[in-house]
């Protein structure tokens, strides 16, 4: 879910999918999300030069009394009103997506109104899913003075946001359409992954032989994605499903590689029509949200004694970088919720989310060369067409270029860190401030899928049979072997456990 | 320009099956045999060379 597609033409309006926003002219939202993350990165930052910029964001705790739950990130505005610490974080982001939405050259009054609403929504979802009842690992109800809990962590505000989506899109669809300028799972969620690139560049300054080592073992594990699922998916599709090659090849990649970008990349080069890959990038965005509601619990059920193994396993199974990361986050506080319970370690945060991203993110490093491999095969040997040529320029027009924001994020924080050790703990505390918005975009990415999902309106466009070829192919090929593999590179692999 | 449904195309691709060619079975089964060798060939190198 990496590249901006191209789309030949703007379908007719009674013809728009169920799900699929189609991208607008001017900069793309990868640029834009680059854009943004870095800000909020650069910002961050400030802590070093002694300048705390971000500290007046707001945090939410766990909570058993909701007016103690927020409060200011840094203790330099501990004087400042909760509330207010809420409505600057809303103005800061607002004004930064405000510019951003002149950058893609959409409505600004449409877009803020539809943002404000995302955000109060959101952030209701993170809220209550904060509540100590719902979030509190068995280890804090001692602390937090309460008899129970549901061990879900505070990520099940995520879960929450999506629940709030799906209700929104499948019982109001017209609301989700007035929203529709705002509501951006794609922007939101690549902007979260520019961000995370320095929080995770903090766990890799800490343990570097580890860090080193899950970069070459997530680098491996894009093989299952290209060579191993592709061809598979794609020989059910056509031979099983009786599907045409303009519709198998877009399936194919979406099912295998990364949903949507993939989807629309594979569409692109083989010369399908607008509409195939649009209609499977809805398909997959649903399947994703599936399987966000039910394989961190898996993962967390059965994999907890192998949290990394889990973390590869959602790289790999997920399809949808905004759902895949996602899935990472939940599995990330699940696990090491059970780990905890069930054997007594406490493993660092961030570690399983990290994996997640990093096969994630090394999947759609591939996207282009993929495309660009499919186009010379369509163009040369099943549809050749006289005077057509494949340019190597595509691979980077397919490039998915915020993942040059998350790789930017990554390796500063990591040369900063190593050459300057003594300034770690400040670029520790500053990729804390910037985690908030990256918590905040996360929250948002989830409500935005959910509310990009209308079950009903799909089915009336009679996508069971594409969606035959998915439960097949998912889950009784794709999520097996996507187990076995991460299983051979990441079995014995384990994150740090939290010292004292 | 009007889009086709979906449902009137899979109702199409019903009547007008395309059958695999030869160099689509190449495709698949050579990136499929690329794929088990070369993760045979990985697992081996992360055993023997990664902590």
């Amino acid at each position: 879910m990496a590249t901006q597609p191209k789309v030949p033409f703007e379908p007719a309006p009674q013809a728009r999918p169920a799900v699929i926003t189609l991208p607008m002219p001017g900069i793309s939202e990868d640029w834009l999300a680059v854009c943004i993350g870095l800000l909020v990165f650069v910002l961050s930052l400030g802590p070093l030069i002694g300048a705390d910029l971000l500290g007046w964001a707001v945090t939410t705790s766990v909570w058993t009394s909701p007016a103690k739950a927020l409060a200011p990130a840094s203790k330099l505005y501990a004087k400042l009103p909760p509330f207010v610490s809420l409505i600057g974080t809303y103005v800061f982001l607002l004004a930064v997506l405000l510019a951003g939405a002149k950058a893609l050259r959409i409505n600004l009054a449409r877009f803020a109104r539809g943002f404000t609403v995302v955000f109060i929504v959101s952030y209701i979802c993170w809220f209550l899913g904060n509540w100590a009842h719902i979030a509190a690992t068995p280890d804090k109800r001692q602390a937090l003075k309460i008899g129970w809990s549901l061990s879900l962590t505070n990520e099940s505000g995520f879960i929450i946001a999506l629940l709030a989506g799906l209700l929104i899109a499948n019982c109001s669809p017209r609301a989700c359409n007035a929203l529709k300028e705002a509501i951006r799972p794609e922007l939101f969620i690549k902007t979260a992954i520019v961000i995370l690139g320095g929080f995770l560049g903090i766990a890799a300054l800490e343990q570097r032989q580890l860090a080193a080592s899950i970069m070459f073992l997530g680098a491996c594990t894009i093989i299952a994605a290209y060579l191993i699922y592709w061809p598979i998916v794609y020989f059910v599709s056509r031979r099983y499903f009786g599907f045409s090659r303009e519709w198998a090849a877009p399936l194919a990649s979406g099912i295998s590689i990364c949903g949507v970008s993939a989807a629309m990349a594979t569409g692109s080069a083989i010369k399908a029509r607008p509409i195939v890959p649009i209609m499977v990038s809805s398909l997959v965005v649903i399947f994703a949200v599936v399987e966000l509601m039910v394989l961190p619990f898996a993962a967390q059920h059965y994999l907890y004694g192998q949290p990394l193994v889990a973390g590869a396993w959602l790289g790999l199974a997920v399809k949808t970088d905004g759902a895949a990361v996602a899935s990472g986050a939940i599995a990330d506080s699940l696990i090491r919720a059970k780990a905890l319970a069930a054997t007594g370690l406490a493993y660092q945060p961030g570690w399983i989310m990290g994996v997640t991203t990093t096969v994630k993110v090394f999947i759609d490093v591939f996207i282009g060369v993929w495309a660009f491999v499919l186009a010379w095969v369509w163009s040369a040997k099943i549809e050749p067409r006289e005077g057509e040529k494949v340019h190597t320029r595509q691979i980077w027009e397919r490039f998915p270029k915020f993942i040059l924001g998350y790789a930017s994020t990554f390796l500063i924080v990591l040369a900063l860190g190593l050459a300057f050790p003594s300034l770690a703990p400040r670029i520790k505390a500053s990729m804390g401030e910037a985690n908030i918005f990256r918590a905040i975009f996360f929250v948002m990415t989830f409500l935005a899928i959910g509310m990009l999902s209308n079950f009903r309106k799909l089915w009336q466009e009679g996508i069971a049979k594409l969606a035959g070829v998915y439960v097949l192919c998912l889950f009784g090929y794709i999520i097996w072997v996507g187990l076995l593999i991460s299983w051979l590179f990441f079995h014995g692999v384990l994150p740090p456990v939290v010292r004292g | 320009m009007t889009e086709p449904r979906l449902r009137e195309e899979l109702e199409k691709m019903k009547g007008e099956y395309e059958p695999l060619l030869p160099i689509e079975r190449k495709l698949i089964w050579y990136t499929f045999a690329a794929g088990v060798i070369l993760l045979a060939a990985l697992v081996l190198i992360s055993r023997a060379f990664v902590p």
